[in-house]
């Protein structure tokens, strides 16, 4: 249906600028789906050339390639010898490798789900009908978005100071000990997940709150006919028509966790003295850019890049359950 | 149809010119003014002096790019060396000379440059080659910018001579010695700075335990100390352009490491890490008592904490004669303007510009030459209760002994930093840490 529809807009769509200023006036007005036609084939491919150019400079060749030195022991000074699976072997037996990869799926399930939680939350809030300038609300939610992370990390880095941060303050009140956000595994992963849920809470909302909107009045009509409270409302119909945002959230999420990189290298660029919150990423960065070991790096970031299709593949597989349960509904 | 022809013809040259102006940038200019580019970190170059060379030479435009240290003398120069293509000159802090010098391909040989009449207004004779200068520097200093195939690939900028700093009003309240030379006396050695540091913190009134108000900030600190009063780090000068690894049996290794987990299993440091928000706030604060403090810290001091000014007072260092830093001024193979370059390096690290320097940001010069010079024995300085730096750096800087660096040094150190932090943090017993450093050391070295 929706095919049809696009192809509709397009005849009706005036004809580009090219094609106005040819002499060719006749094949303009009686053949126009043709005319359109064929200034697809003759400027189609040379407007999108500019991304696949790119693409195959930035994206396509960096990958081949580091493919190729995972396969050797790589100083981009020193020369390069051929290493064989090498790199790989060291890599599964790299206590680091595991060490990061607990790290990141730590900080990534302390940052995905109570985020995710909280942004439904406030875009409940923000779709209430009662609520007073709600486009004011909602654009301010994008701004931590667009935040440096640099910055963040350094007032987060403040807000979280052992001795004079100033939730250590607050938590002394009630008689806590001060907790050093640095140096405990979990307080440290709590202190990243904190970043990432300020920054990208509001941009969530925002995908929550589309959501919402298009859930039909009815819906809620005849829920409240049936006589479901506020909550029986919230749990039995909007919970259930966010399934595929929800996956969409979780998935976008999976990705950027297994790439958080800034804060941990803002905090310390080591990840710690015990490596307690070295990264996937950072571990990988540590290794070519600190280390020099840039055939080793290659194979780490093959590594992720395996993780990152596993997760795809399990992600697809959840998906398509729930969209097919969706479709009976 | 030509007209097609054209669009599709204009197409592809927009395309390829978006494609170019990404590339090139902006396009080259007629070659008279010269651009010298620099890339270097905190205050190795000064604002001042800039515009001093600005009015001497106006064809030329120094344009200065700040990094943070380990990107900078780490990816940044790698790309750069590997690309062939970067800045004029580089500033190359001590902790990295080891790696660098292993590759003096990297960098243009400064025996082979001579100085143009640029700057003889100046007081730079030309036709001099950097052999010609090497008189006026520290020899220590010098060597950490000669490479491993005896090219000279940097000139040496400041050193970064160790010392205590200390609060007298802290001193005085715990009831010890205030005077600078009695306190330099209360500590000849280690040993004894810990002992003061442990009856410092006997003094503590409960708030300020409490409050986690200790002797010295960090006592992590003292391992970098001890290690550089040495004459061996982590490698042994075999002969071999790249040393015999020695971390594992070098005693002055163990030494340094065994103190430093002393000093922090009696607690006299605070655990705040340096260059971090709650230092800064400490040192407001009277938080910790002693820093040790290479000159080029001094400046930080002042502009973290202006309220404590004439609160301060440098003490020497135990073990006498300590440094920490300290930077070379190089030019890579690939600058474009080498000639103009080492012009400009001649005169900034001319020991009348280090003078200059040393007394507007407490650089102190590895100009040895100055260090007889009554402008400098006799500088004091107002913030530090007129204490006379310039003696005080210039003594301990003398008594400092060459160290070979050696490759990897800065990653062994950090290696050994984490492993400190550790115990610091309570997380594991010295022991089980020394085992991790090793585990991790091996992991570095091994290709």
């Amino acid at each position: 249906m929706s095919h049809s529809k696009e192809r509709e807009g397009r005849r009706k769509a005036p004809l580009s600028p090219w094609k106005s200023t040819t002499p060719k006036k006749a094949t303009k007005t009686n053949k126009p789906i043709e005319g359109v036609a064929s200034l697809d084939h003759r400027f189609g491919i040379p407007f999108i050339a500019p991304f696949f150019l790119i693409f195959l400079i930035f994206g396509l060749a960096p990958v081949i390639y580091s493919i190729y030195i995972s396969f050797y022991k790589w100083d981009p000074l020193g020369g390069s010898t051929f290493n064989g699976v090498q790199n790989f072997v060291t890599l599964w037996g790299d206590s680091d490798f595991w060490l990061a990869m607990r790290n990141t799926f730590s900080i990534w399930a302390l940052s995905t789900f109570p985020q995710m939680a909280m942004a439904i939350g406030l875009a409940v809030i923000l779709r209430s009908k009662r609520l007073r300038g709600a486009s004011f609300w909602r654009t301010i939610f994008l701004v931590p978005n667009i935040t440096s992370v640099i910055a963040i990390t350094i007032v987060f880095g403040q807000l979280f100071g052992r001795d004079f941060g100033i939730i250590n303050g607050i938590l002394g009140l009630f008689g806590v000990d001060n907790i050093d956000f640095i140096e405990g595994v979990i307080p440290s992963h709590i202190q990243i997940a904190v970043m990432i849920t300020w920054r990208w809470i509001g941009y969530n909302t925002l995908i929550f709150l589309a959501a919402m909107l298009a859930i039909p009045d009815e819906l809620y009509e005849s829920a409240s006919v049936d006589g479901a409270t506020k909550w029986q409302q919230f749990i039995y119909v909007t919970l259930p028509q966010l399934k595929n945002t929800i996956t969409f959230v979780l998935v976008v999420g999976t990705i950027g966790g297994l790439q958080v990189f800034a804060e941990p290298q803002q905090l310390a660029a080591d990840g710690g003295s015990s490596k307690q919150f070295l990264t996937l990423t950072l571990f990988l960065y540590n290794q070519a850019f600190v280390n020099n070991k840039y055939g080793y790096a290659a194979a780490i970031g093959i590594a992720i890049t395996v993780i990152v299709l596993i997760i795809s593949v399990i992600n697809f597989l959840i998906t398509r359950r729930i969209s097919n349960d969706g479709g009976g509904r | 149809m030509r007209k097609k022809t054209i669009f599709r013809g204009s197409i592809a040259v927009s395309t390829a010119a978006i494609l170019a102006a990404g590339v090139l940038g902006t396009p080259a200019r007629a070659a008279d003014p010269v651009t010298i580019t620099i890339w270097t970190f905190g205050d190795v170059i000064q604002r001042q002096l800039v515009q001093e060379y600005k009015n001497l030479h106006p064809e030329i435009t120094l344009q200065i790019k700040k990094s943070d240290l380990d990107p900078l003398n780490g990816t940044n120069m790698v790309t750069a060396c590997t690309s062939k293509t970067g800045p004029d000159v580089v500033a190359v802090e001590v902790q990295y000379s080891g790696y660098w010098r292993s590759y003096p391909k990297c960098f243009t040989d400064l025996r082979k440059m001579k100085t143009s009449e640029a700057n003889v207004v100046a007081g730079i004779p030309a036709g001099k080659t950097a052999l010609d200068f090497k008189k006026n520097y520290l020899p220590w200093r010098w060597e950490q910018g000669v490479g491993y195939d005896d090219s000279v690939i940097g000139f040496p900028t400041d050193v970064g001579g160790l010392e205590v700093a200390y609060r007298v009003d802290l001193f005085k309240k715990a009831g010890l010695p205030t005077d600078r030379d009695k306190v330099g006396k209360l500590w000849p050695t280690w040993e004894k700075f810990i002992a003061t540091g442990v009856k410092y913190n006997a003094k503590r009134s409960a708030a300020d335990k409490k409050a986690g108000k200790g002797f010295i900030d960090n006592a992590g600190t003292i391992y970098a100390a001890i290690m550089n009063q040495g004459t061996e780090k982590y490698y042994k000068n075999d002969g071999t352009d790249a040393g015999k690894l020695i971390y594992d049996t070098n005693p002055q290794v163990k030494k340094a490491w065994d103190t430093t987990i002393k000093a922090t299993e009696l607690g006299i440091g605070t655990r705040i890490g340096q260059y971090t928000s709650d230092w800064n706030i400490g040192m407001n604060k009277g938080t910790f008592a002693t820093i040790l403090a290479p000159a080029w810290m001094m400046d930080y001091i002042k502009q973290q904490a202006p309220d404590t000014s004439g609160k301060w007072d440098i003490a020497a260092l135990p073990g006498g004669g300590g440094n920490q830093g300290g930077t070379q001024l190089t030019v890579p193979s690939y600058a474009k303007n080498p000639q103009e370059a080492y012009d400009f390096i001649t005169w900034y690290l001319a020991p009348e510009q280090q003078l200059k320097v040393f007394k507007t940001y407490g650089l102190f010069p590895a100009a040895s030459v100055l260090y007889n010079d009554a402008a400098l024995l006799d500088y004091k300085d107002p913030f530090f209760n007129n204490a006379p730096v310039g003696k005080i750096y210039s003594e301990g800087v003398s008594k400092v002994k060459p160290i070979f660096e050696g490759k990897l040094q800065r990653a062994i150190d950090q290696a050994i930093g984490a492993g400190l932090g550790r115990v610091a943090a309570k997380k594991m017993t010295p022991a089980k840490s020394w085992a991790q450093v090793l585990v991790d050391i091996k992991k570095v070295i091994s290709n």
